[in-house]
């Protein structure tokens, strides 16, 4: 007996030794800890769109212009900017001291490299670039694009905060083919990416730059002065959101990016933790079908999809019971902006009606047809529409055929034009930054080109027309018709099915201070009692 | 003894072969596509053709196998196709968190697990007994992950003694960070070990003590315990070193749900995230270190027994 | 259940000191001389009638959506409560059963009827024995969970994938077993003499080999099957297992993982199932061993 005594005794006294109570934990002010909403596998935000790799970019780079939280574009790393009567020829000036994280100052070559990188990638850079005749360095602080058309975006286009963002990159990087992810992370942004200490898929740190030039005015999203008051921002990478939640509720993290909506109320009880709206400017659900082939290549199908569908059904399951975090969108563009349009939106509004929908169907031949619905299930949103998805299509009639997959195996699926009993697919579930969706410039998915367009390869000369007429209007009357026309067209042509706007949220424990609503995490300005 | 070892390292070489080229075969045909992934959500089917293109993962099957078998035979593992990092170094930062789980973890299980299989010997058909096999078996039957949601729960959260999750890098000067951090994730992992090696150690302890030199030294009035911790439990050790051998792939696959339950940067969690994104140069880098390893493994094992058993020759 | 269990080798001294006892019927001294096989076999009947009848025990449709009546606590209506997407988890896990069983039963089945081919055929053909062996070892040094991930992201999510999937890691423990046994069989006087007169190598398979690898299979084949329905809960629940759609134990905790903390129920009552299922199986494997090869039991 004494030996299994002995092992008691010595095994409690070692879990009494171990199990001190918290307060040894580092109090250090100067230390963010964060976790983003995704893993960071790269920090390329030209090559590459994720979310997650610009969010961590804005720290490393800096933009010519920056966008303030109304989406005005406003000087950041120009000191301003002429252009002439025609918006032809854009001459801009670079604030002079601008150094990049090798101490290398910032000249015009590298501003012209990194842009001629951009244009390739970006859908408004390869606008600019159809219409330019010579970006040119002038001196070492002025450049100036020369354009044979005017071109009336163009602050917007270099301030913008969705990617491909237009980076400003020493030339030995931007010279890295666009389609290849850079391997270098030198920029002249706020932070410095600490390469050495990168645990991909673990944890990324960066370190503040101390020789950032900071813009006097306040800082206000991308525009004003970035002020850093960390020495050191961690980024911890969670595949388990019940982990980070734990996490934050323990105070190891700071700052969780986007808790899931039914944590919330868990967190919202823990006093030492704030919870709020993460961007303002919110989500919207996609439903997307494939217009190549059968039977969604039949305008009808597409539209029974539109009556049947309960907008309502796809919130809740995205975001859980909370009224608050969603609402109904009867339109492709984000709610809430100066140009919202709900045109052209009647087989959204309304009762739902299985009924009607089971008639165009059969109307068109197409009841009982197989539906191949591809669908993300290892990311929540996705997978929470789909579910939803399934269940409608087999009330309105359809065989559904459920390819559950990952979001990896997802983004090849999606690129095959093939017929779904070949490889292909017919509908798939994704979601827009709602801040992408304001208007068609940086909306990839509402591109109606055919052949050109996002998957699903939607064709339809007035929603093309539409977008063309929205660039070209010189103010915001001509813009809300010419968004109001493109709404219709959208909708008669079903280029997707919005499934609802929403809204997902972000906690931070309380010593955080200045953490505000947007697009994306804003690090300046956060301080840490 | 010598020439034993070195036949049995070259033995490993066909099977580290077959890996690599099962691995390899297994991954090509995958339909996954991590230019896709590269590219984003928002990218056009055209740009994620020419990434695709870029990353060279256009060319054929014999061409890529080739490729990488030459390199790998020079020691390279190529890079990552998301992060450019060379495969080696990012096995490399992840080693240290694996190995000192799987270390903690078999620590913490031999030191329950053979107390508590000698003691279940010992009071051979007692209610003792019973207990402790009714533990063993209950512990083999409970997925890891659930254990540690509920170890996690109770004794980070609720009573505040350990963090929930991370890891410290272990350090001589101060090594309790580096202890506390593990304990729950070891815990967790360990409790199918502890059912496992108890077994195993009550059942060897049993047999042993129904051999005859036994119950002559009993008969000559041996007092009980040096019996059964002199003679017995050197004869169980064979066994429950095999036990280990044979439970360290086991570990690991424990290891990849625990690593992501207790966020902890193992190599777990790497090639688990590489085989969802399709990052094909880690899972064939890391699957090759692990069976290596494993074949290594096993081949220690093989040699303890001539330590513990010197009846055992080669 | 405790009070039934008794360790097997009390039993066994014990039958003829008490010859009353068999007045109390079969059942009663089946259940006293394997107490494990008893206890096992009762709750993994239990499991197995569960599966079978339930449609008819209170289930409703385990995918019907109903996404205004999510995450209700267990009551009345919802005895084990709805999930994030208003399904009944009641009805969930007790369909759920039928996949857990599903994927256990025909891993165990066709991890050994594939080992034991492969396991003859090494122990036999002595030229393919080197190659065949050095293919397990591959496998086998490949932990099962990294490569049932690996050949699930090769095919798209279903049952028969992952039964497929965790066949293919369990073959070689089979395989193994059996070649062991084919190759201490070998030795015994009687297959030698059986070989030396000329005797057909299918027919000694038949008549000498095969009655004598029943018995260790059939143990190992319970414990695979137990060890399946964890890797299947496991699978599931890393996302690399069957597909959501289907109510599996898995699916169901990796719906419930993140809200673990809020709300507990939804990855207890498929983690309850799931143990006990597995620990009957574990028991039943146990109580079986015991009794078909009482030598072996001491071994593990």
């Amino acid at each position: 007996m004494l030996q299994r005594r002995d092992f008691l005794k010595t095994s409690a006294a070692v879990t009494s030794a171990l199990a001190l109570p918290n307060i040894a934990r580092a109090q250090a002010s100067k230390l963010l800890r964060f976790v983003p909403q995704a893993n960071l596998s790269s920090l390329d935000a030209v090559a590459g769109t994720q979310y997650v790799v610009r969010n961590a970019a804005f720290l490393v780079w800096d933009t010519l212009y920056g966008v303030d939280s109304a989406l005005t574009p406003k000087p950041q790393m120009c000191e301003g900017h002429t252009v002439d009567a025609e918006l032809k020829t854009w001459t801009f000036k670079l604030r002079a001291g601008l150094k990049f994280h090798d101490g290398e100052k910032v000249t015009t070559r590298d501003v012209v490299a990194s842009l001629n990188r951009w244009m390739v990638r970006d859908t408004m850079g390869q606008i600019i670039k159809s219409r330019l005749d010579a970006l040119e360095a002038i001196d070492d602080l002025t450049f100036r694009f020369r354009l044979n058309q005017p071109f009336s975006k163009m602050l917007f286009a270099l301030g913008k905060n969705n990617a491909p963002v237009a980076f400003i990159m020493p030339e030995r990087i931007a010279k890295t083919d666009p389609f290849k992810l850079i391997s270098e992370y030198v920029g002249s942004g706020p932070m410095r990416f600490r390469q050495d200490l990168w645990v991909p898929g673990a944890n990324a740190v960066f370190d503040r730059y101390a020789d950032y030039s900071v813009r006097p005015e306040p800082g206000d999203w991308l525009s004003g002065g970035k002020r850093m008051h960390f020495d050191r921002i961690e980024w911890k990478i969670m595949p388990d959101a019940a982990t980070a939640g734990a996490a934050l509720q323990s105070g190891e993290v700071d700052w969780w990016e986007n808790p899931i909506a039914d944590l919330v109320p868990l967190l919202r009880k823990n006093k030492n933790i704030a919870v709020d709206i993460a961007d303002p400017f919110g989500n919207i659900g996609s439903l997307r079908m494939n217009h190549l082939h059968p039977p969604f290549n039949d305008v009808r199908a597409r539209k029974a999809l539109l009556m049947a569908l309960d907008q309502q059904d796809y919130m809740q399951a995205v975001v859980g019971d909370n009224p608050d975090l969603w609402k109904r969108l009867p339109s492709f563009f984000t709610p809430g902006t100066p140009v919202s349009t709900e045109e052209g939106a009647d087989l959204l509004k309304g009762p739902r009606n299985y009924e009607a929908a089971k008639k165009l169907l059969s109307e068109a031949g197409l009841l009982g047809s197989k539906v191949t619905l591809v669908v993300a299930t290892d990311i929540a949103i996705t997978k929470a529409q789909g579910d939803v998805t399934a269940d409608m299509l087999k009330r309105i009639g359809f065989e559904v055929d459920f390819v559950a997959t990952d979001w990896g195996t997802l983004g090849a699926r999606r690129a095959k034009k093939d017929p779904p009993s070949q490889g292909g697919w017919n509908i798939f579930h994704s979601w827009h930054a709602g801040a992408d969706c304001v208007n068609p410039a940086p909306y990839t998915a509402l591109d109606a080109g055919g052949d050109k367009a996002w998957f699903g390869w939607p064709k339809s000369d007035e929603v093309q027309q539409g977008i063309l007429k929205w660039y070209a209007a010189p103010d915001l009357a001509a813009e809300k018709s010419a968004m109001a026309a493109l709404n219709k067209a959208s909708f008669d042509n079903v280029t997707y099915a919005p499934t609802g706007f929403f809204l997902l949220y972000q906690a931070w424990r309380n010593t955080l201070s200045g953490v505000v609503k947007a697009p994306f995490p804003v690090f300046w300005g956060v301080q840490k009692a | 003894m010598f020439a034993y070892i070195v036949r049995r390292v070259i033995a490993t070489i066909p099977v580290v072969a077959i890996v690599a080229l099962f691995i390899f075969s297994l991954l090509y045909f995958a339909p996954g596509d991590p230019a896709a992934i590269i590219a984003g959500d928002q990218a056009t089917p055209a740009d994620v053709e020419r990434i695709r293109a870029s990353l060279g993962l256009d060319r054929p099957f014999v061409v890529r196998f080739v490729e990488w078998s030459w390199q790998v035979m020079q020691g390279n593992l190529g890079v990552s196709i998301f992060t450019n990092l060379p495969v080696s170094k990012m096995i490399a930062q992840r080693i240290e968190p694996s190995l000192s789980l799987m270390l903690l973890t078999l620590t913490f299980a031999i030191s329950v697990a053979v107390p508590l299989g000698v003691l279940a010997a010992w009071k051979h058909g007692t209610w003792i007994d019973r207990v402790v096999m009714m533990f063993a078996v209950f512990f083999f039957s409970v997925p890891v992950f659930v254990v540690g949601y509920l170890l996690a729960y109770t004794f980070a959260l609720q009573l505040d003694w350990f963090p929930v999750q991370g890891y410290t890098p272990f350090s001589i000067s101060d090594p309790l960070p580096w202890l506390r951090n593990l304990v729950l994730p070891a815990a967790a992992l360990g409790g199918a070990f502890v059912a496992l090696i108890a077994r195993i150690t009550r059942a060897t302890m049993l047999e042993v003590l129904s051999q005859d030199y036994i119950r002559t030294a009993r008969a000559k009035g041996v007092s009980q315990r040096p019996i059964l911790f002199m003679h017995a439990l050197k004869n169980a050790a064979v066994p429950i070193v095999t036990i280990i051998g044979i439970g360290f792939a086991g570990l690991i696959g424990g290891a990849v749900v625990t690593e992501s339950v207790f966020a902890i940067p193992g190599v777990g969690r790497l090639v688990v995230d590489a085989i969802l994104r399709r990052d094909y140069p880690i899972i064939q880098g890391v699957v090759l270190m692990l069976s290596f390893t494993y074949v290594l493994v096993n081949l220690c094992v093989d040699l303890l027994y001539t330590l513990f058993d010197p009846r055992i020759r080669y | 259940m405790s009070s039934t269990l008794l360790d097997p080798a009390v039993a066994a001294e014990l039958p003829d000191v008490l010859p009353a006892r068999k007045q109390r019927g079969r059942v009663a001294m089946f259940a006293y001389r394997h107490p494990s096989i008893f206890a096992g076999g009762l709750l993994v009947s239990l499991v197995v009638a569960s599966a079978l009848f339930a449609p008819w025990l209170g289930t409703a449709d385990p995918t019907a959506l109903a996404p205004a009546k999510r995450l209700r606590s267990p009551s009345e209506i919802y005895w084990f409560g709805t999930d994030m997407l208003g399904r009944d988890i009641y009805s969930r896990v007790l369909y759920g059963t039928r996949v857990s069983l599903q994927v256990g039963v025909m891993v165990a089945l066709f991890a050994s009827v594939i080992g034991m081919f492969i396991g003859l055929t090494s122990g036999f053909i002595r030229v393919l024995d080197t190659v065949v062996m050095r293919v397990m070892d591959g496998l086998m040094s490949i932990p099962g969970i990294l490569l049932a991930i690996a050949l699930m992201a090769l095919t798209r999510g279903s049952v028969g994938n992952v039964i497929i999937a965790i066949t293919i890691t369990e073959i070689p423990r089979v395989a193994r077993l059996v070649r062991g046994v084919v190759l201490s069989l070998r030795e015994q006087p009687y297959v030698e003499a059986a070989v030396a007169a000329g005797t057909r190598v299918p027919k000694i398979i038949w008549k000498h080999i095969l009655p004598n690898t029943l018995a260790p299979i059939t143990v190992q084949a319970t414990f695979i099957c137990a060890s399946a329905m964890i890797t299947e809960a496991t699978l599931s629940f890393i996302g690399a297992g069957t597909p959501p759609t289907i109510p599996s134990w898995g699916n169901i905790m990796a719906e419930g993982r993140a809200l673990w903390q809020v709300k507990p129920f939804i990855v207890l009552f498929p983690a309850i199932f799931l143990s006990i299922t597995v620990l009957s199986i574990n028991l039943l494997g146990d109580g079986l061993r015991d009794a078909l090869d009482p030598r072996m039991a001491k071994k593990i």
